[in-house]
Formats: structure tokens, sequence, C-alpha cells
């Protein structure tokens, strides 16, 4: 086990372009249970939290860019972040609890990937990009493209997230909707989170964006789901028909097969509830 | 490695793995046994201590954490103006029973009361949801906070 405390972020790509298995720890709250589980043993271990270049909440041009190590608590206090996602501001009120809020960061929480991670399908609803950088060069990819798997993602040994990437008109002229039901430390209970964006005129649903969080490996987009949806009024959709696409498109995990039925159940309805709202 | 940071308001520096828990280097290294362990995962809040003015749950931070940062646990706490006067509305109201979630709660109560101050039960309920307690039943230890919010306006 190796623990390096990089001098500035060159020097980050630097060590991580030289190192093989990796932790970067930033709040460390997935990691520090991680470890004291023993899921993770004898880390090298990586330490980013105190880098400048990456925390911080601030406006470019059309874009909101977030810094990765920012934290829930920076996020949710945030002026910018009221005025133009108020979504983000709102929904992340209730993440784990205040405490933790004040630890967990962002990017911990999107590269961690759990599929209960709670800003993922907010940020997915929303069309973030993520941003993410190597010693030789940064790239921008869509959260919707991020994952690949359970826990797994696109992102090689030797990157990192360096930023979260939102419109700043992201939720312009779009009701919004977000709803997490269950608990998450108890298994028992079914937990689903949606997100969603909607945009009507004379009753139309002209746009839709509706992500999900508790149901797949990873949070996903509902695009098949959207595609039904959108053009339709209210009336002229078939919720029968929604819990199919809902299903077209979903993988769930193994462990949460017993309870499968009623999470679509669920999940329905909130499509149900946003678009009656 | 050497680690800097400020503990109750004192600059200190020690030698330590800089994965250490912060908990463990504050009760072993420090002396300090107000911030206690209970679930050791960051649910409980029994190891709530102040990290740069805001409550965290110091069983899932480092030592690298605290780095330059200032920490404030109980002890010191305790000794502030704040800090006496919401320990006084805490014994009033009786909302101490075995006692082993109190450091927890006190330090999460007064980063309430310092920031916030409202005396509203909502918001309180809400700024110690990270706190638990398995004896009170809680409604006492909500009463301390809204006395608390009374007499320090
Ligand atoms: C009691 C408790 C309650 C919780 N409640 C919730 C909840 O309600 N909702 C929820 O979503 N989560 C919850 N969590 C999980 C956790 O707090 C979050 O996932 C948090 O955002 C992780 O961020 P971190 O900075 O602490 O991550 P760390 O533990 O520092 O890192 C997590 C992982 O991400 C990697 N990583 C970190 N930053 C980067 C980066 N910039 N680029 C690439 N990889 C990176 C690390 O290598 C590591 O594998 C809870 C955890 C606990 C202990
Ligand atoms: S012991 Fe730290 S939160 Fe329970
Ligand atoms: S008084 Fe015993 S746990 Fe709270």
């Amino acid at each position: 086990m190796k623990f390096i405390k990089p001098k500035d972020i060159n020097n980050l790509y630097e060590i991580i372009d030289n190192i093989d298995r990796q932790y970067l720890l930033a709040g460390g709250t997935d990691i520090n249970v991680q470890i004291k589980n023993g899921i993770i043993r004898n880390p090298n271990i990586i330490y980013i939290n105190h880098l400048k270049e990456l925390s911080g909440i601030e406006e470019e041009n059309d874009s909101i860019l977030i810094g990765s190590t920012t934290s829930f608590k920076d996020i949710i206090d945030s002026r910018i972040i009221k005025r133009h996602i108020p979504l983000i501001h709102s929904s992340l009120q209730n993440f784990a609890s205040p405490l933790l809020q004040t630890s967990a960061t962002i990017g911990g929480n999107i590269a961690n990937g759990s599929p209960t991670a709670d800003v993922i399908p907010i940020l997915l609803a929303l069309d973030a990009k993520l941003e993410i950088c190597s010693k030789i060069s940064c790239r921008e990819v869509f959260l919707k493209d991020f994952f690949i798997g359970y826990k797994k993602n696109v992102m090689s040994n030797n990157e990192l997230i360096t930023k979260i990437i939102v419109a700043k008109n992201a939720e312009q002229k779009y009701q919004t909707f977000y709803k997490k039901v269950g608990s998450r430390n108890s298994l028992a209970i079914a937990k689903v989170a949606i997100a969603g964006l909607k945009k009507v005129e004379n009753e139309k649903i002209m746009n839709i964006k509706l992500a999900v969080g508790s149901l797949n490996e990873y949070p996903r987009r509902l695009f098949k789901v959207e595609e039904y949806i959108m053009g339709k009024t209210l009336i002229e959709i078939d919720f029968n028909k929604v819990n199919e696409y809902l299903q077209q498109e979903i993988t769930p995990i193994s462990d949460l097969r017993s309870d499968k039925e009623y999470r679509y159940h669920v999940c329905v309805n909130l499509i149900r509830t946003f678009l009656n709202e | 490695m050497k680690i800097s940071f400020t503990l109750n308001k004192e600059k200190v520096t020690i030698d330590v793995d800089p994965m250490k828990r912060l908990l463990d280097v504050l009760r072993e290294d420090f002396n300090l046994l107000g911030a206690k362990e209970s679930c050791g995962e960051g649910e409980c809040g029994a190891c709530t201590v102040l990290l740069n003015g805001k409550p965290v749950t110091s069983c899932i931070l480092n030592a690298i954490h605290a780095e330059g940062k200032e920490v404030e646990t109980v002890e010191g706490i305790s000794k502030t103006k704040l800090g006496k006067l919401i320990m006084d509305c805490f014994d009033e109201t009786n909302a101490v029973q075995c006692g082993f979630c109190f450091p927890g709660f006190f330090v999460s109560s007064y980063y309430y009361v310092k920031t916030d101050g409202e005396k509203d039960l909502m918001k309180i309920k809400r700024a110690l949801s990270g706190n638990i307690c398995r004896c009170t039943g809680y409604e006492k230890i909500f009463d301390s906070v809204m006395l608390a919010c009374e007499r320090s306006n």
C-alpha cells in the first residue's frame, strides 16, 4: 500500500500515469467504508481533495462547471446552482445526511458508480457531460455514455473526472421532477429514484427526459419510454406500454430480482405522477 | 507523514499514517475521547466533529482530510459561550440518557444554532438527521435545541 499526495494537478497526472491499481481519495465516504469491510485491500491511494483546480463551481459561457471534488454541501449552498439549475439544488437536499453532505463529493458519487448513486439520474436528465483528463489530454463524455456495466465505466486507469458540465439553460422552460422511494439502508424496501424534465404545449408533451436509479446495474436514461411519450397528450398515453418500454430498457440487478415487478410498478406510477403534475 | 492542523483553536502537528481515521487520531493521538465510535460507517453520527466549521463523521475521514484545516471537537466547543448555553439546554430538558450519542448531537446542534438558529422543528430535525439515539426517542433532544435557539437569540 502506498499513499501519495500530489504537489499539484500536473503532478497528479504524472502519478496516475505511472501507477497501476489505484484509488483516488476524495471525500473518502465510499472508500473508507470499502476498506473497513475488506472490499478494498492494500490500495494505492492518491489524495486529490486538496487540489484547487478540481473544486468549485463556475459559469463559463453557456455552461456551469462543477469541479469533481466539490462537496454536496457546497453544491446545495451554491447561488449559481440555485439560480440556473434549481433541480440539482432541490433534489440533493435529502442526500444521505447533513454530516455526509459535507464530505461526499460529486465526482466520487459518479466514479464510485453505485446503482443507487443519487446525483447520477439527476445529471442524466439534465444531459450532463463529464470532463475526463489524463496527462496527455482531456475529453468530454456524455454521462449517458460513461457507464458500461456494474461499477464499470469508460475511464482508463490514467484518467480522472475533472469537471461535471451542465448547460446553463438545461432546465429552462422545463418542468422538473425528482422522487426517491424507499430507503437506502433497508434492503427489504424497494428503492427507485427518478429524475425528469418535461415541456408541455397545448397539453401535448413536446419534450421529456427521464432517468432512473436503482433499477439497473447503473442509473440510466429511459430513451424508449421518452420516445413513446413524446408528442402525445396525457390521455393518449397507455401506461401498460410505458411499463413494456421500461422493461425493455432495463436489465435488473440480480439480487433485486425478487421485487422486480414491484419496482417497475413504482417506477411507472412515478412517471404517471410526473405527467399528471 | 507529518500532518498539521488546528485542533480546538490550537496549532498541532503529528507524524501519522495519513490514512488513519480522523476519529482514531483524535482519540488515540490526542486523547480526546468525546467523539465516539458506534457504527464506524457514517450512519450514526456518534463521531461527529467540526471540520472547517462544518459537521462531519470523523470515522469515515482520514488524518489527511484534516491537513491545514480546523478541527473542533465536543471538548473545545463546550468551552465556548454558545457551547455552554447548549450544554445547559440539554441538561435542563433531560435530553441525555446513556449519553453515548450526546457528543455527536451536541456538535450538530451547535452547528445548527450557530449558523441558522431558527426555532423551527422541521429544520432542527433535518439538521440532526445524521445522528442516531437509541435511548431518548428524540423529542427531548429536539426540545433542547428549540430551547437553545430561543435563548441564543
Ligand atoms: C452513511 C452513508 C450514507 C450515504 N448515503 C448516500 C446517499 O444517500 N446517496 C448516495 O448517492 N450516496 C450515498 N453514500 C455514498 C457516498 O457518500 C457517495 O457516493 C459520495 O458522493 C462519494 O464521494 P467521496 O468523495 O466520498 O468518494 P471517495 O470515497 O473519495 O471515492 C469513491 C470512488 O470514486 C473514485 N473517485 C473519486 N473522485 C474521483 C474523480 N474525480 N475521478 C475519478 N475517480 C474518482 C475513488 O477512486 C473511489 O473509487 C453514502 C455513504 C455513507 C457512508
Ligand atoms: S461511528 Fe461514525 S457515524 Fe457512526
Ligand atoms: S442517550 Fe443513549 S444513545 Fe442517545
